[in-house]
């Protein structure tokens, strides 16, 4: 389950079993970027390989936060909102007063890392406790900003504007920050203590170790996430909407799992996160490329994590 | 019973926060406590329908858990006014809502017990499958809810919603169920310790099954009759999601399986009621509605505390929630770690 003994030399079997289920959803997107680009050979091009992944940043670097509470074995229900509020603290007061937008930005990751320290204390299921939080986030939001609307600061509409001759703009962002979340979660003495909470909780306090530390540690890297998904949807947006994001939730969670992740913790997998949320984001693009109608649109999506993770099933099945 | 007993018994917090919610608008409107209840009964019983299903699938052990209640709600919604207004039977429409549910419930169990894919992701799955079905069914709808069916959902004698007594007598059905039946006690079984229940020799997967297509049932019952009591439309059951979930942990059930508390989800379900009642007297916005509510799940958690501080086991062993592990009084003793 866990990757806490370190690389193996080899591709062994089990490190193939660990790999499969991102492999599967990799299959998966390289089939949906052929699709599309059957269908309109531009998208592989670098302006439209840029229109095709820019809407799916956002939801891969939630999906990184969600990754990082998986990883300690909680589940966070409340991303969605936490996102959306952070684009409408980013449209409103970060454009008015740049310093308490900022700490309030701040503040918003330290109350995560006080909700994590909470939870943690007070014993309690970090499903409930964070679907609790994510009220408060929907409230805070519409508090703030009560129709969707405001500007974003000048920088970051430059960031989302940007469009360097090379490359596709959207793919920096994304492999930046699951560099920092591989780093931080698989290659750091704090990634190790995060997912030996999530693997092996009674270990780590063997260890010597507290396990307070790695959940607020992850709690807080989580938040950091969260506001960062929520500045560069602000910049694609070009202002501010609480419930812009409310489907991250889940779609978060499905990315993980399409990634390889597990609901057990211990395992962390965010260049499979990376592939888990860009196949979910290519999905709409596929169809409409393909001029499926917009009714339909969420079944097919529903169809296809169905299908990737019965692909899945099917690997393992076979490397077992 | 003393007072220590009364506060361990996991369902009277959500009682004690909404007789206090009661009492804070009685305090401010001065008036008619009386008409407050009947009000919070009438609309309440929604929430404990869905809230009963989504007990059953939380009771399944940890990881279970059925996203897909809220677009079955908005597809039951419609499914049922239109095959009542076309047969011209409030009857026909609700078992067609009920059925709606069933076929939604029916994927994710195939996924959930076939391609052993985590609930979470397979009721996702089967919802977004539902909201597709609601959006086309959506597009020029033009029937309109059975006019017998919502004012027998209306008819409050005496002040006690018709509706609240039959709910009533469901919740029983469902403490009976879970109590004297070989489902109930297998699927209490099955949430404490999975692998046991399957030493045991008891079905798994068909009580999982069952249990998932009971919450698909009771979902899509819901929609079937809110969507009589207003008006069926594409976000009829939007709010159910959370709510139904925080009704369940609220009124005490365990979030990692194997005790189930219906009477709870009545106690919770009100207090949710009420204080949007509150909320709504006060005059404040949706808004502060949100965080007042998140606040009080917050507040109502972080003071109850989780674990199990009752049997005494060291603290590094708290951390896992271990179903069998915690203070249940359906299978008797527990063994420690």
């Amino acid at each position: 389950m866990s990757e806490t003994l370190g690389p193996a030399l080899l591709p062994s079997r089990a490190r193939m079993r660990r790999t499969a289920p991102a492999v599967v959803s990799a299959v998966a997107m390289i089939a949906m970027i052929a699709v599309c680009a059957s269908l309109q050979p531009d998208v592989l091009s670098v302006s439209g390989l840029s229109l095709v992944l820019s809407a799916t940043v956002p939801l891969v670097i939630a999906a990184q936060a969600q990754m990082t509470l998986m990883a300690v074995g909680d589940i966070d229900l409340g991303i969605g909102n936490f996102v959306g509020l952070v684009t409408v603290i980013t449209a409103t007061t970060l454009v008015t007063d740049p310093l308490l937008g900022g700490l309030i930005l701040l503040g918003l990751v330290a109350s995560y890392t006080v909700l994590g320290i909470l939870i943690h204390l007070r014993k309690v299921p970090s499903l409930i406790a964070t679907l609790g939080a994510s009220f408060v986030w929907l409230g805070l939001g519409m508090f703030v900003l009560p129709t969707p609307g405001g500007t974003t600061p000048e920088w970051l509409a430059a960031f989302g504007m940007w469009q360097p001759a090379g490359f596709p703009a959207p793919l920096l962002p994304i492999l930046l920050v699951a560099a920092l979340v591989y780093l931080l979660s698989a290659r750091s003495t704090l990634g190790v203590r995060m997912r030996a909470l999530g693997s092996n909780p009674v270990a780590l306090e063997r260890a010597g170790l507290r396990p307070l530390a790695s959940r607020a540690i992850a709690y807080t890297a989580a938040g950091g996430l969260g506001v960062l998904s929520g500045l560069v949807l602000a910049s694609q947006t070009g202002g501010g909407d609480v419930s812009s994001a409310s489907s991250y939730t889940l779609m978060t969670v499905a990315a993980v799992i399409l990634g390889g992740g597990s609901f057990y913790g211990g395992s962390a997998v965010p260049w499979g996160v990376v592939i888990g949320g860009v196949t979910l984001g290519l999905v709409s693009v596929v169809l409409s490329l393909l001029d499926v109608p917009t009714n339909m649109q969420s079944a097919v999506q529903g169809v296809i994590v169905l299908a990737v993770l019965a692909g899945r099933v099917l690997v393992g099945k076979v490397l077992r | 019973m003393n007072i220590r007993a009364l506060v361990a018994r996991p369902w009277i917090w959500g009682f004690a926060a909404a007789a206090l919610v009661w009492l804070m608008i009685l305090a401010i409107s001065g008036q008619g406590g009386g008409q407050t209840v009947s009000l919070a009964l009438s609309l309440a019983p929604y929430l404990v329908i869905v809230g009963l299903g989504q007990m059953l699938v939380v009771t399944a052990g940890p990881g279970n858990i059925d996203v897909s209640v809220a677009p079955i709600i908005s597809l039951a919604g419609f499914v049922s006014v239109l095959a009542a207004f076309s047969t011209g039977s409030a009857t026909v429409g609700v078992l067609a809502g009920v059925g709606a549910g069933l076929v939604i419930a029916a994927i994710s169990t195939v996924a959930i017990l076939g391609l052993s894919v985590p609930p979470i992701i397979a009721t996702l799955a089967a919802g977004l499958i539902a909201s597709s079905g609601t959006l086309s069914l959506a597009n020029g709808f033009g029937a309109v809810p059975d006019p017998g069916l919502r004012s027998l959902l209306n008819l409050r004698p005496a002040g006690i919603p018709i509706l609240a007594v039959a709910i009533v007598v469901v919740t029983v059905l469902v403490i009976a169920l879970l109590r004297g039946t070989t489902y109930g006690r297998s699927l209490i079984a099955v949430g404490q310790n999975r692998r046991a229940a399957e030493r045991a020799g008891i079905p798994v997967a068909r009580i999982i099954a069952v249990t998932y297509l009971a919450s698909g049932a009771l979902a899509g019952l819901t929609g079937a009759l809110l969507a009589a009591y207003i008006a069926p439309s594409a976000d009829l059951g939007t709010r159910y999601l959370l709510d139904s979930v925080a009704v369940v942990v609220i009124g005490g059930t365990l979030i990692s399986g194997g005790r189930a508390v219906p009477v709870g989800v009545w106690g919770a379900a009100l207090f949710f009621i009420l204080l949007d009642g509150l909320v709504n007297l006060v005059g404040w916005s949706s808004a502060a509605q949100n965080l007042l509510k998140g606040g009080l799940v917050l507040l109502v958690l972080f003071l109850a505390g989780g674990g199990d501080r009752v049997a005494g086991t060291s603290s590094r062993f708290r951390r896992r929630p271990r179903p069998a592990a915690a203070t249940t009084t359906t299978t008797g003793e527990n063994t420690h770690g």
